[in-house]
């Protein structure tokens, strides 16, 4: 395309900046004496700890997966500090107007702003800074309609039956490499509690933020929604810009008891390094939702960010009836990797999924879609549908296609769709000779290339997400 | 000839037929007129043996059988006949194997020879052309790429191959043109004699233009609420449904 | 190294054959011996267990069978009625005399290994090996390693031969279990025409042989290759095989898939188009009843500009029987303008059948046009229902329409005397019953 194009190059990732806080953190390195530490400062019980001993014992006995199609040096784990948090956290402030300003205005830079007056109308948030959790906004407003929303670590003390019941019972310790390193040195994240029958009044958040260096982020997440209830969460992340690369290893379980709905809305943009592909985040993550009867799970993605993206949110269809959604965005440029995709294990009656990823690569990146149906011999009249469409932007980058597709039930039926397209000259041409300038034409092929996934957002991050990938594709005309 | 009693029928436990009673006899031709959702369709697929539609009361006999034993092919073979409202396509299938095989599945359960490959190629050609169906739709998979028009002017020659006793005609005139119409019922004219009877089923009057009936029923909430003779689906084309459901209330 | 590994290595090491073959032999050997025993967690082999080997003591006495009852095997067993082919024969890996064609037409040169001086020993020693990737396909090693004899057929330039050349592998039932190895060098070349069989039958059900074979094409510029792989052994054969093509500037290769299941059946297909406006167009159907277990394995490669490729495969599975297919469009930088498609149907008729598909794109290439489906269902009710609305049976409507699902690439055979070979014998395969097939035969 036009070289005047080029000019638009280098825009700044907008969230690159640091905070400068006091931080206490562990030296890298990662032993049992590191997992007690974290285990101990979080103040956990007993059984915590052994069941995080336990799966760094599954874990050193694992290695690092490496079928998917990305490229990356070695990661030592013991250059990572397994462990962050600003020392003004060591009291655990009680209200908002004890959490150090300094960390406030981090969010308020980002367009998190955590005063409750100032915060986004109907939306609760959770703020992960490093390994802990600064604030949690609307919780007493919550509270009145029974819903738990708080850091794990919290919850592990107030509701230790649910958090014990649940932890662990989507993605089980040994579940992978990265899973298991979680289980063992995971530090904070959010807990969601909706009882029986409650449809959740707010939109729930957590917004994670990755702010020192050389230190990983290992945050749980865990929702459990009550026979019949519904609640809506989304997640968002960022990070500095640093030269090297960090490590983020999450782990997300959703358990949709009967006729209880889950959607989980992630706005991903870690930081994914400059444009000759130094530095950005590492994001290998493990998420996963069990429905039980009637229950629907709905995980929507836009992906922006991170150097290498490895990740998979699935559905586990257990009960008849059940549905499980993905749509998913995901765009890479310069030299970002992403491998990601779904899961949609059917093992109940009529059970539906449903699939749509719209990959866009541009500048030098590669990109894949890695996904798996599996119909199960129980998923009597099960159902598929999977769209995987692929764009590609420039012809540095690479756009690839991996979907599993097992069926041992004859009633079931699958259906998988790929397709791959670019920018076409002509597109762009008719749109330059109606007067729109290039950078704007191509966001809005994009735009449209990914409509379908957008209008699954909640309102408020649908218009986010369309400047991000704007954003995020400045510079990749050319 | 077609009696059908009191029939009940529920689709995944809704109740669609609550009580439908119709009398043909031989050379008749009824109509069933109703607004969607009365149970037009429903009673064809009851009527020819559609799995899934489960019939929970009352009885359908076709010259003393109980059709309601048989399954769909047996019913068909005792001289049953639905022309689809859409006919699905089959391809892989050609058209004219799947003919011959319904013809041959018919004439041996009345106790006739099939036809030879050849006469039957030449039978075949001799009713596409009265259908006005080219030749080379008897080599395409059943239906495929058909237009709209097309696979409707397929049921009629169907028809013709069969030569049923007892033809259902659900919404034929459905998506037609009006020189499709023309085709479509010029085709049924032909086939109608003294021991051969016609149920119409069909949303507006335009249709029976063509294809004048002897009775018109009126099918609403799975129930035939109101007969007549033709004048009445002039009067249905004129006032709507409404009428007739207050009336009937 | 694994057992299984070594043993079959010292086998190999024992086969003596031309010395001027012993450099792809040493090659093949050492390949064979780094390779690791794929297992299910082996990307390549995730769906299909080698645990046949296990089982077997494929490896255990000789390599190849010496031939010799071949005589008492009747032609009714690969006999194409209608072909004029040149026919040439092997059992379980040797060559039989007795049952292949005396003549063969002038345009193409069949010339054996062991035979092979002068010019052909220098067209064999520049193209064998050159399609075939051993790097990914651990069997192509062995089959390299073990490599004594295998036969040339060279297309002469610019001719159209008319005549099909039909290649016949015959597997026998062994006094003990044993490998039969087969390997191919077909070269079109330059603008010309030609049709190859790869005809694999069995002399009766149960088998005790592991056959292994590697067939290589090449298609040099604007040439044109209608290629066969019949893979019609029954029962409990252990047969895993090796397509690799190179196809030239202009040059297309047609080619036609079939494969009954056996114990464990696995081809692996590549089509590496090398010049630009070559074309390959691939049908395929398997299909697999009883316990059988069959794994399709395809990748077309598009490393240059202006290419084109189209790709349809369809599976029914019946009874017990599983199947695999993976079929992957690999589109190279700057390989622009590349048109490639791929359609992978799947029809389950029972509970315990079973299917797993993987349609695979990997593409560098921005200014292409590629796109691949896959579907897995049963057969359609209404379909089923509007048959027999029409008299017909569900039997009969049932055989209809699994047969109507491949009955699209059946009829796509160019070839008159092979679309009528297997109409019939695939029309059987649903059912036994004439009376229920009798419409579409």
């Amino acid at each position: 395309m036009t070289d005047q194009v080029d000019a638009y190059l280098e825009k700044d990732y907008a969230a690159g900046f640091t905070t400068d806080v006091e931080s206490e953190t562990l030296p890298p390195g990662l032993n049992e004496d590191v997992i007690r530490f974290i285990s101990q400062k979080k103040g956990e019980p007993e059984w915590l700890l052994d069941w995080r001993l336990k799966a760094f014992n599954v874990w050193k006995e694992m290695s690092d997966p490496n079928w998917a199609q990305v490229n990356y040096p070695e990661i030592n784990f013991q250059d990572v500090s397994y462990y962050s948090a600003p020392k003004s956290m060591e009291d655990k402030p009680k209200s908002l107007d004890e959490v150090d300003p300094e960390l406030l205005e981090t969010y308020e830079k980002l367009g998190i702003p955590l005063h409750e007056q100032a915060a986004l109308a109907g939306v609760a948030v959770d703020a992960v800074f490093d390994s802990v959790s600064v604030a949690t906004t609307f919780r007493e407003k919550l509270a009145e309609a029974g819903v738990i929303f708080m850091p794990i670590s919290e919850a592990v003390h107030e509701h230790p039956e649910l958090v014990k019941k649940y932890l662990g019972s989507v993605v089980p310790q040994k579940d992978n490499f990265y899973s298991a390193l979680n289980c063992a040195v995971f530090s904070d994240g959010s807990f969601v509690y909706i009882p029986k029958g409650v449809r959740c009044p707010m939109e729930l958040s957590t917004y994670f933020r990755i702010n020192e260096a050389k230190t990983g982020q290992f945050e749980r997440t865990l929702i459990v929604a009550d026979e019949g209830s519904h609640v809506s969460y989304l997640e968002g992340c960022t990070a500095p810009m640093r030269d090297e690369n960090q490590l983020h290893a999450a782990v997300v379980e959703l358990v949709a008891l009967d006729n209880a709905e889950i959607k989980y809305s992630t706005v991903q943009n870690w930081y994914p390094g400059d444009k000759d592909g130094n530095g950005g985040i590492y994001n290998f993550v493990t998420k996963r939702g069990v429905c039980h009867t009637n229950a629907k799970i709905s995980w929507t993605q836009v992906e922006t960010g991170s150097a290498v993206t490895w990740k998979y949110p699935s559905c586990v269809l257990k009960g008849d009836n059940s549905v499980g959604e993905f749509y998913s965005v995901a765009l890479t440029n310069n030299f970002q990797q992403a491998d990601t995709g779904t899961k949609m294990i059917h093992l109940g009656k009529n059970t539906k999924s449903t699939i749509i990823s719209k990959g866009i690569s541009a500048g030098k990146s590669d990109q894949s879609y890695r996904g798996l149906v599996r119909m199960n011999p129980g998923a009597e009249g099960a159902r598929n549908f999977t769209q995987c469409d692929s764009l590609l932007i420039g012809d540095k980058c690479g756009a690839h296609t991996f979907p599993y597709v097992e069926s041992k039930n004859p009633s079931a039926v699958i259906e998988h769709e790929a397709t791959t397209s670019k920018v076409s000259d002509d597109q762009m041409f008719l749109c330059q000779q109606r007067g729109i300038d290039p950078e704007k034409a191509i966001s809005m092929i994009v735009n449209g290339f990914c409509r379908e996934v957008f209008k699954e957002l909640p309102m408020e991050f649908a218009v986010e997400a369309g400047k991000l990938l704007e954003v995020s594709l400045e510079g990749s005309v050319g | 000839m077609l009696s059908i009693k009191d029939l009940q029928a529920k689709v995944e436990d809704k109740d669609i037929l609550k009580g439908l009673n119709i009398e043909v006899k031989p050379g008749e031709i009824h109509a069933i007129m109703g607004p969607n959702g009365s149970g037009k369709s429903t009673t064809g697929y009851v009527l020819s043996g559609r799995e899934g539609y489960e019939v929970t009361g009352g009885s359908i006999t076709l010259d003393g059988k109980d059709l309601l034993e048989l399954e769909a092919e047996e019913r068909a073979r005792e001289g049953l006949f639905l022309a689809f409202q859409y006919p699905v396509e089959i391809p892989g299938v050609s058209n004219l194997e799947f003919l011959k095989a319904s013809v041959d599945a018919v004439r041996e359960h009345n106790g006739l020879e099939p036809y030879s490959t050849v006469d039957f190629m030449k039978l075949a050609r001799e009713k596409c052309k009265s259908v006005n169906l080219d030749q080379a739709f008897l080599k395409r998979g059943v239906n495929e790429g058909f237009s709209g028009g097309e696979k409707k002017r397929n049921e009629i020659l169907q028809m013709m191959l069969l030569e049923p006793k007892v033809c259902i005609l659900d919404e034929t005139d459905s998506g037609l043109d009006i020189d499709a119409l023309q085709v479509v019922a010029e085709g049924v004219n032909a086939l109608r004699s003294e021991e051969r009877s016609f149920i119409v089923v069909t949303h507006y009057q335009r249709l029976l233009d063509y294809i004048v009936p002897d009775y018109v029923h009126v099918l609403a909430d799975g129930k035939i609420v109101k007969s007549g003779g033709k004048e009445l689906a002039l009067e249905l084309e004129e006032k709507g449904y409404g009428w007739i459901e207050e009336e009937v209330a | 190294m694994s057992e299984i590994i070594s043993k079959a290595a010292e086998l190999a090491k024992k086969i003596e054959g031309p010395e001027w073959l012993n450099s792809f032999r040493t090659l093949g050997l050492t390949q064979w011996q780094q390779a690791k025993w794929p297992t299910r967690k082996t990307e390549h082999w995730k769906y299909s267990s080698l645990r046949a080997f296990n089982e077997n003591d494929f490896f255990a006495t000789q390599v190849h069978r010496q031939g010799g009852d071949e005589q008492k095997l009747s032609s009714e067993l690969f006999d194409i009625p209608g072909l004029n082919a040149s026919r040439l024969v092997f059992v379980d890996g040797i060559y039989s005399e007795e049952l292949s064609s005396d003549r063969y037409p002038l345009n193409v040169d069949i010339v054996f290994f062991s035979k092979a001086e002068g010019a052909h020993k220098e067209i064999i020693s520049e193209y064998l090996g050159s399609a075939i990737d051993l790097e990914k396909n651990i069997f192509a090693r062995f089959n390299t390693a073990d490599l004594n004899e295998g036969v040339l057929i060279q297309i002469k330039q610019d001719q159209k031969v008319d005549q099909t050349v039909q290649i016949v592998h015959v597997s026998t039932k062994g006094e003990s279990e044993f490998t039969a190895q087969q390997r191919v060098l077909v070269i079109a070349e330059r603008h010309s025409e030609s049709t190859i069989v790869e005809h694999f039958v069995s002399t009766e059900e149960i088998q005790n042989s592991f056959t292994n074979t590697a067939t290589e094409l090449i298609l040099k510029d604007g040439s044109s290759l209608n290629h066969y792989r019949l893979n019609m052994e029954q029962e409990n054969i252990v047969h895993v095989g090796n397509v690799s093509a190179n196809l030239r500037a202009n040059a297309t290769l047609n080619s036609f898939v079939l494969g009954f299941g056996g114990k464990l059946k696995r081809i692996d297909f590549k089509v590496n188009h090398l010049g630009s406006g070559a074309h390959c167009e691939m049908a395929g159907v398997y299909l697999p009843k009883n316990k059988q277990h069959i794994d399709y394995h395809t990748c077309i490669d598009h490393q240059v500009p202006h290419c084109t490729s189209n790709e349809v495969f369809r599976g029914i599975m019946a009874d017990e029987s599983k199947a695999v297919f993976n079929g992957r469009i690999h589109i190279y930088p700057d390989a622009q303008k590349t048109y490639a498609e791929m359609s992978n149907k799947n029809l389950l008729l029972s509970h315990k059948a079973e299917i797993n598909t993987k349609p695979e794109l990997e593409i560098y290439a921005d200014d292409v046009r590629c796109a691949h489906g896959a579907t897995v269902s049963q057969i359609e009710e209404k379909a089923l229902y509007y048959m027999q609305s029409r008299g017909i049976s569900k039997k009969e409507a049932e055989v209809m329409l699994s047969f109507g699902f491949i009955n699209e690439l059946i009829s796509g055979i160019k070839h008159g005397p092979i679309q009528n070979l297997l109409r019939p014998v695939l029309a059987r395969q649903f059912s036994r019953d004439e009376e229920l097939l009798k419409h579409i035969i």
